[in-house]
């Protein structure tokens, strides 16, 4: 039954690219989505992971840096300071704002830097340097090639115009950049006597997170994570904020390969009625047929499934050799969800053949039909 | 075109699932078109609601959604006191992850005067808030959240009693929430500070010429409201655009592969009566439309029926998810039927070549 099904699958060539094609594309509409926001997910904590801190303070309830916003009491950097398990604290200004490059605006996470940062700082810098001075800025890389502008540039942040001292790499995603300025330039644009996060290292030999339990239960008004911790958190947001829009783009996804594979397992069967009308002159059980058209539909979506992945694969590589802030990124998960949806498709898309098949008269091969 | 017509109606089961898989890459078009557009409604909803023609910012920003101000300290007294302004409402307003039910809900948050307005513009329950400890929640995120009047949510570390439910306040990345401007300042611990001026202009007065007095003001630019909102729109465009507009060129593949399956089949199945045309004479040209009125018919079919399954569909999501605003506008419907045709021309491709390549000859070796 498998040769039957190998051998009528691979007769028409054309058929067989146009229908693994169509699931292949179908599954991709799935595998995309998903690829799209859990790289998402991965770039916006990259200025978390990459900090150099072991745990972020903020003010009461705020777990995150995206959407989020925090305010301290300047007072709040000595107290940490003073804790025991704390090696250093770097407090930091933050907010989400315009980047101005000439006519292009970019949103981005704007961080304020004292000028001995500990952490917080761009971790990656092409050109320039890292920790910027009074009056200057470091910007992301392609933020600034794409709007054509280099080292000693200017760029508009917060309403006022800085020169660009630096060029970060891996500091903006699809939504966002990141830009680093001065504290003390951040602190005179946004007032002064706060600071929006303490960015902590603890001494060699701490644990994380008993220091961030510490801190939280010293301190009045603040919420203290470790960095895996916050940068799970942030992660959440990005999720929490597209699973409903994942359902329905599975839905449709599914849907639409449904419809294909239906139609090229359908006409792949409709083709071959006669040789089925003779399988079934000779004695064969439907039984047997059955598992013909269902090993069919299979083999067809496994391999539109493998070019689904391999197309989106590609996708993400010419997006990447592009330079687009578009992150794919094809997790185990989503290949398992898309692997179990392609499975749906192939039972689903085989009942119509079988029920053309069964209704099938063995006598129609000797009538010339 | 009888041939046409006939060849695709000998199937009906394959006709039916070829005009299935268009309607369905046709619905998937006009549901992510619509879902922008209706994104876009949800997104400048406030400020097309609030009071005032013009926006004031703090110097630099030009986006309500997207960017914090801060204005200075006086920028209230001093708008109030320009030449044809009517009227000046402040607010203060940020983004603020609420945690609920161990979810991450973002939500706008924004601080007003009831006696002064900046508030929702419907109320669907309840009322204003009267105290610093209350707060007017979206109804949709409350009641995604199982939450009501009476209800107590945590801001910032502080407790809230939900005292009011506002409508259309919401959109599936975000929705709005209102608490007293005074309650705002001490969440964000800067008292006094305000975030935008909504300011309504005398009638005489032109909107243009009353911003350029206001952002003479130091530190602060003034902008009309509508500026503001295509600015906005313009942001969240830019992040979304790409990944729609890469759906949007697969759904588009996925229905020309269908129907060029389809129209193939048929062809492939008929290749012997397509001989026996060319045989007694008939040109390739009269063969090349036989295939596409096939291809047209079968798509255009499909298109009607996309364009009412993404109707059906925008309710139904609508109606499991009131967060999501799906807008089927003209020029979206437009755009998905012309997709659909042309999905159908490039669908034809395939079969014509198959049926330029027939020898007339190969029908009398049969």
């Amino acid at each position: 039954m498998m040769t039957l099904a190998f051998r009528n699958l691979f007769h028409n060539r054309v058929r067989l690219v146009a229908s693994t094609g169509g699931v292949a594309l179908a599954l991709m509409l799935i595998l995309a989505l998903d690829a799209i926001f859990t790289g998402v997910e991965r770039q916006i904590t990259a200025v978390i992971d990459n900090s150099g801190a072991d745990v972020f303070v903020a003010q009461s309830g705020v777990r995150n840096f995206h959407m989020a916003s925090s305010s301290l009491p300047a007072s709040s950097v000595q107290a940490v300071e003073s804790m025991e398990g704390v090696a250093a604290v770097t407090p930091i200004l933050y907010l989400t704002n315009m980047v101005v490059i000439g006519e292009e605006r970019n949103l981005a996470y704007i961080l304020g830097l004292p000028e001995e940062a500990n952490a917080g700082v761009a971790w990656k810098v092409s050109a320039g340097k890292a920790l910027p001075g009074l009056g200057e800025a470091v910007v992301d890389r392609r933020i600034a090639e794409n709007s054509g502008v280099g080292l000693g540039d200017p760029v508009e942040i917060l309403g006022r115009k800085f020169k660009i001292a630096g060029l970060s790499e891996g500091t903006a995603n699809i939504t966002s950049s990141t830009a680093y300025i001065s504290l003390q330039d951040f602190a005179a644009l946004r007032g002064q006597g706060v600071v929006s996060y303490l960015l902590v290292q603890v001494e060699p030999g701490e644990i994380a997170a008993a220091v961030a339990k510490h801190i939280q239960a010293q301190l009045d008004g603040v919420t203290a994570l470790p960095r895996q911790t916050f940068a799970a958190q942030e992660r959440q947001v990005v999720k929490d904020m597209s699973t409903d829009v994942i359902a329905i783009m599975n839905l449709a996804g599914l849907s639409i390969g449904m419809a294909v594979m239906a139609l090229t397992v359908y006409t792949a069967t409709l083709s071959r009625r006669a040789e089925y009308g003779v399988l079934k002159a000779l004695g064969a059980r439907d039984a047997h047929l059955y598992r013909a058209v269902l090993a069919q539909a299979l083999i067809s979506v496994g391999l539109g499934f493998g070019l689904g992945v391999i197309f989106t694969w590609l996708l993400a590589q010419a997006l990447l050799a592009m330079g687009s802030s578009l992150y794919l990124l094809i997790s185990l998960e989503s290949l398992v969800k898309v692997a179990a949806a392609a499975l749906v498709i192939a039972g689903l898309s085989a009942i119509l053949p079988i029920k053309q098949i069964s209704g099938l008269d063995p006598a129609i091969v000797f009538r010339g039909k | 075109m009888t041939l046409a017509i006939h060849n695709l109606l000998n199937d009906k089961t394959r006709l039916l699932l070829s005009v299935a898989g268009v309607a369905l890459a046709v619905m998937l078009i006009l549901i992510l078109n619509g879902f922008l557009t209706g994104m876009n409604r949800q997104i400048t909803s406030y400020l097309d609601h609030s009071p005032g023609a013009l926006l004031v910012a703090q110097q630099g920003v030009e986006n309500l959604l997207g960017a914090t101000s801060l204005l200075p300290q006086n920028a209230a007294d001093l708008a109030s006191r320009t030449q044809g302004v009517e009227e000046v409402v402040p607010i203060l307003s940020q983004f603020v992850i609420l945690d609920l039910h161990d979810k991450k809900a973002p939500a706008y948050m924004v601080g007003y005067n009831p006696e002064v307005g900046g508030g929702p513009e419907k109320l669907g329950a309840g009322r204003e808030p009267e105290t610093d400890r209350e707060v007017i929640f979206d109804r949709v995120l409350a009641e995604r959240h199982d939450l009501g009047l009476g209800k107590r949510i945590s801001i910032l570390g502080k407790e809230f009693e939900i005292v009011g439910l506002s409508e259309e306040t919401t959109s599936w990345m975000t929705s709005f929430f209102f608490i007293r401007k005074s309650a705002a300042e001490q969440l964000v611990r800067i008292p006094g500070a305000t975030s935008f001026l909504l300011v309504t202009v005398e009638k005489s007065a032109e909107p243009e010429s009353v911003a350029s007095a206001l952002g003479r003001a130091p530190g602060v630019d003034a902008q009309l409201k509508s500026k503001v909102a295509a600015n906005d729109l313009t942001l969240f465009a830019k992040v979304f655009s790409a990944p729609l507009r890469m759906m949007v060129a697969i759904a588009f593949l996925v229905g020309s592969l269908v129907v060029g399956m389809v129209i193939y089949t048929a062809t492939v199945e008929r290749q012997r009566e397509y001989g026996v045309l060319k045989a007694i004479g008939a040109g390739n040209r009269v063969l090349y439309q036989v295939v596409t009125v096939q291809a047209l018919a079968a798509s255009l079919a499909g298109s009607g029926l996309g364009v009412l399954l993404a109707a059906a569909a925008g309710r139904w999501i609508m109606a499991a998810r009131p967060q999501f605003l799906v807008v089927l506008a003209p020029k979206d419907t437009a755009f998905a039927i012309a997709a659909g045709l042309l999905m159908a021309l490039l669908a034809a491709l395939f079969p014509a070549r198959l049926v330029a390549g027939l020898a007339p000859a190969e029908v009398f070796r049969k």
